[in-house]
């Protein structure tokens, strides 16, 4: 496994690279981060830029976006000095950028986000056909033409929808293709896809990749970054690593392989990316039932409620750490919901140590439950917030003391201290700085940190490793199983089969809003499992 | 100076440099008789803006706290004062009658929470239409029970708060310390900051965020007895009309001093240096023989500049 | 670290307390302080007045802006400075005016006051700092604290005015209805008048019947609004009284709408009447449209305001109310006496 790095001469095909990086290099408050990068993207070649968080993507692609400008080194764009100041620089160059977090308006129609900045208007009698004929005419909608246009970069990304629909009643899958859609109207020659399969379910992602590929054979370059190396390989002719701002491997995806990745990635060998489980007091799942007086931890027993889940029954053993799967809309966000309270449940009982389950999330949390939502941002973090007062947020009425409830800032300052350290929370981060500023993967930990605070006899985990490098995950994995082996039930939804299949004692399958398949560790089979999710298995 | 721009005692500068400004301009700006009036003058709004502080923080905003003022008057005076005060001449008249102030305004603060946490209407709405029912009802009240919108005739024991400025004094600084140290040190406090920061994070956490909201409504409607307590014993009448002006300045006080009108940031402190400014300011241009008129266009443009400069020290501070 | 103690919210929060509650007991004895040498500089040798204060309820009307204006002026005619202050009928901010003009040590306060309750400490406080209070056109509610009040008798103004507009009513040999509008019943000046109006009409016996009396509060608003529902409830309407020129506008404008606007010698006149004796005022009963209104003299009332204070620092106490005269302008005697209404002045100066 050779970690040096290597240069990515210029292509070896005739695909000229419409994209070069020469030797770039961008320092934050005397901080080196990135120190000389250099590879070019061909037309027509799909190039996956890979690394952990930190190791210098995105300040990549903010300079290549015009957010930032350079220390050294030259961008080159066609064959020209490029030096964007500004994002409409690079639009006008031709790059598109889709982002993880879309940008696109939800209350409006796909065709206004189409077009937003850019109206067909309607034009006086014997001007169409100019050059420029989007921007000239009279300030009104062309409503006909903007139908026609939108109806046409519909078809590009292969959408069959109106154009009127309202991107709000979109799922993730197709707001994305709306958002390519909209790279492809501002006539696009690049396109930078960032972590685009991150909320799409596995036949989005097929469609996703057949349009890059599509794109591609049309001449378009793209770079594609993301977590999913499994993707990656599939998808990419070349691929680019980085690592601490330094590229420490590139060239044709054939001379790479998934481990050789990841090693590159991280800097060292990572072959167990799940750790070991060391708990020999861990009970065999097939037992829990059949040990007299054992309580499970979690019971759920015919949960219903009409429209999301239907005759929702299983149990969840203490110490166990349950996987459910699934396909996007299979309602296993929408069960946790109902079991953390919520969402109401019209039918069926919850136990948690035998005891029923009610009320409102905060009486569940007083009888130890803890639900680690799929938002992180939206509902897992006060954004603005500081470090130590999200992570002490559900902990705080058990260090404050009545009557008046005055808080205990010693015994809370140093249990958040102590949190940090078990998982490892970046150092360099105060306590006092706004949990904004992390990266996803310390966000995440911030999160965990601050349920793990509150000792839970049931934790649920929707999406964990969600937007996160490869180095966090391996931490959080570690902390589910140190969790687990404490006592506590784990639940851990995910979209990733091979993290569930890495991860879990159990799976369970959801599909629709029933459970159609589940699976003990032994027999884990990943085809089976697939197959449970996109149509019922009889046992 | 970014230390200084983005510090707790920034407004507590500009207090220092207003005050340097005018002293030489006017020299009766300086003399202790005129900084007692001005700190006697700016105790209700004190008060108000130490409510609103709270409210702030969740997220909301409270425009209804001259109705309450109004409307507590109303019911304090009718207890203790006038011909037919209830208790009128009893002992007990001025505690009674302080106790139901208090509660009316705590009553008005529980209304305005639970029509915004479990009705889920904007805070905006809501007290802007309860502003209108209050000061309505305290009206109506003050009209059908003694014919004239005035009561007077109210013990002096209660009246005491108006001349003895010490009394006053002390009720507004243990009021505001009480204030701070909810804010700052109880559970109560933390829990005002996270809804403000981001209620559904919260609601996941285990914070109960339907009843912190409606507490920091009944807190403000308090607040806004205390001023009304502060301002009828001052004008020695139960009045529907005491502290009609005042709204803009408390909601351009508390702004001034550094909560955001967003939520999740603000301080008593702050709100405390913001309304003294706001006091300092007013006061100095008056003496300056500087027209009414013209003191609310400066007033209004120093609230402005306030708002902006909330943005800018934030992302200056704080960072991209 | 010493550093750090110095500048910590606590300390300066602590430094500020200990200043303000020293201010609040320095205050007292500092005012008493002035208290010793303002008397004794009285009694020594007559000064002049040099500065006045003037606080005023609200200038919304031309009533008042005529007050002031005219108070402006003989002020600046005697070389005394006018301290100004509106406090748009916030009574605290008033008060904080008023408090504000004891600081700076005027000669003498005049004050328009919202009502006759909240304005009695605020005559408190400037008898303890031994400044003379005038209040300007509106009495305030029986009290021993030391004031003069300049202010017309309503009533009896009141009562002419309507007793001439009775006396048309009369003349059309129908029962006429009436309808009159109230002014702010806070004000002692809105009471006087109502009961003036009532007592010309208990005079007149059967031949006029009051239908309504609309709350205004002094508030154009709600004169239209009420007049416009009173002339829909009653379209028979033919005597209409208001407390306050200021509102004509608001009757003009129902009345236009109906087709009821007529000039008094044109059939289908409604009898109209007012209070104040306004440019407005003047101006309708030169074209015809009103048939009288109850003038106080402005001008008078201003004049003896300063007066009393000038008096004041000779040493002369002034009694506690000084009537303003007043009268009754009618369509009848118009001519002769519109050179004592100073509505007539202003309109003829606007001219």
């Amino acid at each position: 496994m050779n970690s040096t790095p290597t240069h990515l001469e210029r292509p070896t095909t005739n695909n000229e690279p419409f994209i070069v990086f020469d030797h770039i290099e961008k320092a934050f408050f005397g901080v080196k981060v990135l120190k000389g990068v250099s590879f070019g993207v061909g037309v027509g070649r799909i190039v996956g830029l890979v690394g952990e968080n930190g190791a210098g993507k995105s300040t990549l692609m903010n300079l290549l976006g015009g957010n930032l400008q350079p220390d050294a080194g030259e961008l080159r764009v066609n064959d020209q000095h490029y030096a964007p100041r500004h994002s409409n620089d690079a639009r006008n160059a031709g790059i598109a950028f889709v982002h993880q977090e879309l940008n696109l308006f939800p209350n409006l129609s796909i065709a206004e986000n189409l077009y937003l900045t850019d109206f067909p208007r309607i034009r006086p009698a014997g001007t169409s056909g100019r050059a420029d004929a989007r921007r000239s005419g009279l300030p009104w909608i062309n409503r006909r033409a903007l139908r026609a246009q939108s109806v046409e970069l519909l078809r590009q990304v292969g959408l069959d929808l109106s154009p009127d629909t309202l991107v709000e009643r979109l799922p993730a899958g197709e707001r994305q293709l709306v958002e390519i859609a909209k790279a492809l109207g501002a006539n696009a020659r690049a396109l930078i896809l960032d972590e685009p399969t991150t909320s799409l379910s596995s036949p989005e992602c097929e469609r996703l990749f057949i349009l890059a590929t599509q794109l591609r054979d049309r001449g378009i370059a793209i770079i594609y970054i993301s977590h999913a190396l499994g993707d990656v390989l599939r998808l990419c002719n070349d691929l680019v690593v980085l690592r601490d701002g330094e590229m420490v491997g590139g060239g044709p995806t054939q001379d790479f392989t998934h481990d050789r990745l990841v090693s590159l990635m991280v800097g060292r060998q990572l072959n167990q990316l799940y750790p070991e489980r060391r708990s020999p007091a861990r009970p065999e799942p097939n037992e829990t039932e059949n040990v007299p007086g054992r309580k499970p931890a979690l019971q759920v027993e015919r949960v219903s409620q009409p429209g999301i889940v239907r005759d929702i029954s299983f149990s969840l053993a203490a110490g166990e750490v349950l996987g459910l799967s699934g396909l996007m809309g299979a309602g296993r966000s929408e069960l946790a919901r109902i079991l953390f309270g919520l969402d109401p449940c019209a039918s069926g009982e919850i136990r948690l140590n035998g005891e029923n389950l009610t009320g409102a999330p905060r009486r569940r949390i007083q009888r130890g439950l803890a639900f680690l939502t799929e938002d992180r941002r939206q509902e897992g973090l006060c954004l603005e917030a500081s470090i130590a007062d999200n992570m002490a947020l559900v902990t705080l009425p058990s260090n404050s003391r009545s009557p008046v409830r005055f808080l205990d800032y010693t015994r809370i300052n140093s249990a958040v201290k102590r949190m940090r350290e078990a998982v490892k929370l970046s150092p360099k981060a105060a306590d006092t700085q706004a949990v904004r500023t992390l990266s996803g993967g310390n966000q995440q930990k911030v999160v965990l940190g601050k349920w793990l605070l509150a000792k839970p006899k049931v934790l649920i985990l929707d999406e964990p490793t969600r937007g996160i490098d490869v180095g966090a995950k391996s931490e959080i994995y570690r902390l589910i199983y140190q969790l687990a082996d404490r006592g506590a039930g784990v639940l851990v939804i995910s979209s990733e089969l091979e993290e569930l299949v890495g991860l879990c004692d159990r799976i369970l399958v959801m599909r629709h809003g029933e459970i159609s398949g589940e699976f003990r560790r032994d027999s884990f089979d990943r085809e089976k499992i697939l197959a449970a999710a996109l149509h019922f298995l009889k046992k | 100076m970014s230390n200084l721009v983005g510090s707790d005692l920034f407004v507590l500068f500009l207090c220092g440099i207003t005050f340097a400004a005018f002293a030489p301009f006017t020299p009766i700006f300086v003399t202790p008789a005129n900084l007692a009036n001005i700190l006697i003058g700016c105790l209700p709004l004190l008060l108000l803006a130490t409510g609103q502080t709270l409210v702030l923080i969740t997220g909301g905003i409270d425009l209804s706290v001259t109705a309450i003022i109004g409307l507590s008057s109303v019911v304090g005076a009718l207890v203790m004062g006038g011909d037919q005060g209830w208790l009128q001449g009893s002992p007990i008249a001025m505690p009674v009658a302080m106790a139901s102030m208090l509660a009316t305004g705590a009553l008005v603060g529980l209304f305005n929470g639970a029509c915004i946490a479990w009705l889920r209407m904007p805070a905006f709405m809501v007290t802007l239409t309860t502003t209108m029912f209050f000061s309505g009802l305290s009206v109506w009240l003050a009209k059908k029970v003694v014919n004239s919108e005035s009561i007077y005739n109210l013990p002096p024991a209660f009246l005491a708060f108006g001349t003895h400025a010490w009394l006053a004094l002390l009720m507004a600084v243990i009021a505001t310390l009480l204030a701070h140290l909810l804010l700052a040190r109880t559970l109560l406090g933390r829990w005002l900051y996270a809804v403000g920061h981001n209620p559904r994070t919260s609601l996941i956490s285990g914070v109960p965020v339907g009843g912190v909201t409606v507490g920091a409504y009944v807190f403000s409607g308090v607040f806004a007895a205390l001023a009304s307590i502060l301002l009828t014993a001052q004008l020695e009448t139960g009045s529907p009309n005491h502290g009609k002006t005042l709204l803009l300045d408390v909601i351009g006080a508390a702004v001034i001093g550094g909560t955001s009108l967003f939520g999740g940031k603000g301080k008593v402190l702050w709100t405390v240096y913001g309304v003294l400014f706001l006091s300092l300011l007013g006061n100095g241009l008056n003496l300056l023989n500087v027209s009414d008129f013209l003191i609310t266009i400066v007033k209004g443009a120093v609230i402005l500049v306030a708002a902006l400069l909330d943005v800018w020290r934030t992302k200056f501070v704080r960072g991209p | 670290m010493n550093l750090r103690i110095t500048f910590s919210p606590t300390f300066f929060t602590a430094a500020f307390a200990i200043v303000a509650l020293a201010l609040t007991g320095c205050g007292k004895s500092d005012s008493g302080a002035a208290n010793s040498s303002t008397s004794s500089s009285t009694s020594a040798a007559p000064d002049q007045v040099k500065t006045i204060g003037v606080a005023f309820e609200t200038l919304q009307t031309e009533f008042w802006v005529a007050a002031f204006d005219k108070l402006k002026a003989d002020c600046a005619a005697k070389g005394i400075t006018m301290l100004e202050g509106v406090a748009d009928g916030d009574a605290s901010k008033q008060f904080d005016q008023v408090r504000n003009f004891i600081n700076r040590k005027v000669d003498g306060i005049i004050i328009v006051p919202k009502d006759g309750k909240t304005v009695i400490p605020m005559i408190k406080a400037a008898n303890a700092a031994n400044i003379p209070v005038v209040l300007y056109n509106r009495p305030a509610d029986p009290t021993d604290a030391k004031h003069t009040a300049v202010a017309p008798d309503n009533f009896a103004i009141t009562k002419e005015t309507v007793t001439y507009l009775v006396s048309l009513a009369k003349k059309t040999g129908k029962k006429q209805k009436a309808m009159i509008l109230l002014g702010d019943l806070g004000d002692v000046n809105a009471i006087g008048r109502r009961d003036g109006f009532e007592a010309a009409i208990k005079d007149a016996g059967e031949a006029v019947e009051v239908v309504a009396r609309i709350p205004t509060d002094w508030n154009q608003e709600k004169a239209l609004a009420g007049v416009q529902s009173a002339m829909q409830a009653n379209p028979d309407i033919g005597l209409i009284f208001t407390s306050s020129d200021f509102m004509f506008p608001s009757i003009k404008s129902v009345l236009s709408n109906l087709g009821k606007w007529k000039k008094h010698n044109e059939p289908g006149h409604i009898i109209l009447g007012g209070f104040d004796g306004d440019a407005t005022a003047y101006q309708l009963m030169a074209e015809g449209y009103v048939d009288a209104t109850g003038v106080q003299d402005v001008y008078w009332e201003a004049e003896q305001a300063i007066q009393v204070i000038i008096a004041a620092k000779d040493g002369q106490i002034s009694p506690t109310r000084i009537d303003d005269q007043g009268f009754a302008i009618t369509q009848a005697n118009l001519k002769e006496m519109e050179s004592r209404m100073w509505g007539a002045v202003v309109a003829t100066k606007k001219k």
